[in-house]
């Protein structure tokens, strides 16, 4: 039997008996997560569809941009495919303690590499096809083109996701390879900010040239977009390929899909042979570092000692255990690098409009949706990095169970080492937000009360939610929050955020409408605060009492 | 069998094997002692293809473990201290998986799955996810998942973790068995009553080198004075000063 037809067989083993386990599981569970996801679809069909409705009622630049959208969509998904590729690959491919298992076996290391290459693509893409779909049918929909439409898209999609996924594992694999020496990474990273400069360069001029001047207008105004049209970029040809298709132009659809497909076919292939030959190396190296004591690090260590020195030596051991575990798990910070590095890009993005021109009452909409933006941020920072913080102790929080400190005292330092870095992070974030957007200074107060209530709450949920629902046995944070308890804390966490952001926004709506005097207005800020504040103290004393009575009551 | 020639090992600054040369015979268990990072495991992972040697040879019937690993690996079975498994398999689909790995055929895979799992009276768990096993049936799984393809050569780091006295019988006899129907095995443990009991030599290794080599008989022989494998072990991996001080009562 073939290694592929062995491991296949097992993955199918595997599944079926995840089924059988999931099948075992609360059906409230089951039926929560379900009811959520296709709650979420539903929501983002409605969402898209009012987008391509309200482009339209735009006119001419309206049905423009909605045309540009598609390639500029699929711009978005490769690059969040292979970041997610690369996150994912790194802990697949080099954490995964399956890899031991199967070096000592009798096959060749290229399978291991194409075999983990899939597992890494399968959990990367389910996100691809959750927000495709509803993308796709409401733009189909919207234009009441066929469902053969959505089969295109379907087809265009396994290639090019096989393509970003490609890239995301290969980049993972080279720089695992390369990067531990430290004159490889100087060298390596300037080569790589050189070359990805040199890219934007290239891909930013006008190669894409418009025929007119709206479609001129429109490259300059929104960002990206004359890269995303640019006819070398791969998911150019996807959008386009989809679009040939669905109009009947089945030659140049054929040749579009045939150019992604073969340069998904050279990426496995280039996969295949740089993998096989450096992947061993960079398992090694992922696997046997040893850290040695830096001037930085000595620094760091006093740094944190000057600033925890105060507090009982109980807490400060979980505070110093937490950050340096932090520190040290590469799939933990690199993951903050790239949720830090997306934000990044939102705010390049949020840059590149010309706010001061638009009236008050679209400066204040546009706040307001910001500061929806930056609040959605922050649930999903509590869902990802807090939410499974305490589980993520694992099989060691037997050591923290046994020893005489207190567990509310556990679940409150679990609670207030991530509220201060939120408390600090968010406030920053609403200031720069709000500044770029020319909002006034009573909307940026409100923004930046906003993003402290929201800190507490999304703290205290991801918390408590975290201790209520500890899974001591996973050792990967992804499979944490994609649990239970994991999307109930983002569904709560996201219905508080609109809980105390809606009054705000309707108050300042109605104002700049002219729909409420000054007085009115103030007495709706004043109720819409005293709500806001009520929500918060709730929300925030709640989870964690559940939740240190769940810790309380745990056996180890 | 087992042919290691100079074998060395760094991490960073710290030599974990210096210099070493072992030659173990086909049918012979060897047993490796020394004390916790002495470079027992490190030299094992070096036999596997789990590291590469940072310089020398290391052969196993023959064949360099560099340059022929998958010949190698078809020949040998490795059982590591913590073994993984995958949790989500049954006990016999991960027999089946990993009897698929070494290309058997279905028809042995079934047959010899049913006698291991008899064997090792795993056999009213076949059907119980790996996860719902406790730690020993775990560890008697991956006994019968590597004797499956009926290696020539068996590694095995610390064999008995987690096995009860019936279990630890049972593999103490299935090695000595093993080792006369002609296959080598290579194990490393700290439990020295189990060297004295199956191993036809002793290597003892510490700080990278091999310190001591031979039978039971021969090293007690060498170092007049000492009764017992545990007093040469002592002597030897003097580090700790022949037998360790616990100091007085009240001290610890």
């Amino acid at each position: 039997m073939s290694v592929a037809l062995a491991l296949a067989r097992k993955s199918v083993h595997h599944m079926v008996n995840g089924g059988r386990i999931m099948r075992q599981q609360s059906s409230f569970k089951l039926g929560f997560v379900l009811c959520f996801a296709v709650g979420f679809e539903a929501g983002l069909w409605m969402l898209f569809l009012d987008g391509f409705r309200f482009l339209d009622s735009l006119g001419g630049a309206g049905a423009m941009i909605a045309l540009r959208l598609f390639s500029l969509f699929f711009f978005g998904m490769g690059l969040m495919l292979i970041l997610s590729s690369i996150v994912t690959s790194y802990a697949t491919v080099f954490r995964s303690r399956e890899i031991p298992f199967l070096i000592v076996r009798p096959f060749e290391i290229r399978h291991i590499v194409l075999y983990k290459f899939a597992e890494s693509t399968a959990l990367s893409s389910w996100a691809f096809f959750f927000i495709i779909i509803p993308f796709v049918g409401s733009y189909a929909w919207y234009r009441h083109v066929s469902v053969v439409f959505v089969l295109w898209t379907f087809f265009f999609s396994l290639p090019f996701l096989v393509l970003c996924s490609g890239l995301g594992t290969l980049l993972t694999i080279l720089v695992v390879r390369w990067l531990p020496s430290a004159r490889v990474a100087r060298v390596g990273l300037t080569v790589l900010g050189v070359v990805a400069l040199a890219a934007f360069w290239w891909f930013s001029r006008d190669i894409y040239r418009p025929d007119d001047e709206l479609q001129f207008n429109l490259t300059r105004l929104v960002p990206g977009l004359a890269m995303a049209s640019n006819a070398l970029v791969p998911s150019w040809w996807v959008s386009e390929g989809i679009l040939s298709l669905s109009r009947g132009q089945w030659l140049r659809g054929v040749m579009l899909w045939g150019t992604v497909t073969s340069t998904a076919v050279v990426m496995v292939m280039l996969l295949e042979s740089i993998g096989s030959r450096v992947f061993y190396e960079g398992w090694q190296r992922a696997t046997g570092t040893t850290g040695r004591d830096t001037h930085a690090r000595i620094l760091f260590r006093r740094l944190e000692n000057a600033l925890v020195a105060w507090m009982p030596s109980d807490v400060r051991a979980l505070i110093f255990k937490d950050i340096r575990t932090f520190l040290r798990d590469p799939m933990q910070w690199s993951q903050a690098l790239i949720f830090f590095g997306l934000l990044a890009l939102y705010y390049a993005n949020l840059r590149s409009f010309h706010y001061h021109l638009l009236p008050e009452t679209w400066r204040n909409t546009v706040a307001f949706l910001n500061v929806f933006s930056v609040a959605a941020v922050m649930c999903s920072l509590g869902s990802r990095f807090i939410y499974p913080q305490l589980s993520l102790e694992g099989q060691g929080f037997w050591i923290i169970g046994l020893s005489p400190t207190s567990m509310t005292k556990v679940l409150l330092t679990k609670f207030a080492l991530p509220l201060m870095a939120m408390l600090i992070i968010s406030v920053l974030l609403m200031l720069l937000s709000s500044s770029m957007l020319s909002a006034s200074p009573l909307t940026k107060i409100v923004a930046v009360t906003l993003a402290c209530s929201i800190s507490f709450a999304v703290c205290s949920l991801s918390t408590g939610l975290g201790a209520i629902f500890l899974n001591l046995e996973q050792r990967n944070p992804a499979a944490i929050v994609s649990g239970f308890g994991g999307t109930l804390n983002l569904v709560l966490s996201l219905g508080f955020m609109l809980l105390v952001i809606l009054p705000f926004g309707f108050a300042f709506h109605l104002h700049n409408a002219g729909r409420i005097s000054v007085g009115q207005f103030r007495h709706a800020l004043l109720i819409a605060g005293i709500w806001m504040t009520f929500v918060t103290l709730m929300t925030t004393w709640i989870p964690l009492w559940v939740g240190a009575r769940s810790l309380r009551s745990r056996e180890f | 069998m087992i042919d290691i020639q100079n074998l060395c090992r760094h991490f960073g600054r710290v030599e974990a094997v210096r210099d070493l040369t072992l030659h173990v015979p086909k049918g012979e268990i060897f047993c490796f002692l020394g004390p916790n990072g002495a470079g027992k495991t490190t030299t094992m992972k070096i036999l596997t293809g789990l590291l590469r040697p940072s310089s020398g040879t290391a052969t196993i019937a023959g064949m360099d473990v560099r340059k022929s690993p998958i010949q190698v690996k078809q020949l040998i079975g490795y059982i590591p201290d913590m073994p993984f498994m995958y949790d989500r398999l049954t006990a016999t689909e991960f027999l089946q998986f990993t009897g698929d790995l070494y290309n058997l055929p279905r028809d042995r895979v079934i047959s010899e799955s049913e006698r291991m799992l008899s064997l090792f009276d795993l056999l009213e768990y076949r059907a119980s996810l790996v996860k719902d096993l406790s730690h020993g049936m775990r560890q008697r799984l991956i006994y019968c998942a590597t004797f499956l393809h009926d290696p020539q050569v068996l590694f095995i780091d610390e064999p008995l973790i987690g096995l009860d006295p019936y279990s630890i019988r049972l593999i103490k006899d299935l090695l000595k068995a093993k080792a006369r129907g002609g296959m080598t095995i290579f194990l490393t443990t700290h439990i020295l009553s189990l060297a004295e009991d199956v191993a036809d030599r002793i290597g003892i290794i510490l700080n990278g080198k091999l310190v001591a080599l031979g039978t039971l008989a021969g090293l007690l022989e060498k170092n007049p004075g000492v009764g017992r494998l545990e007093d040469l072990f002592l002597k030897l991996t003097a580090k700790y000063g022949g037998t360790p001080d616990v100091g007085g009562p009240g001290t610890c």
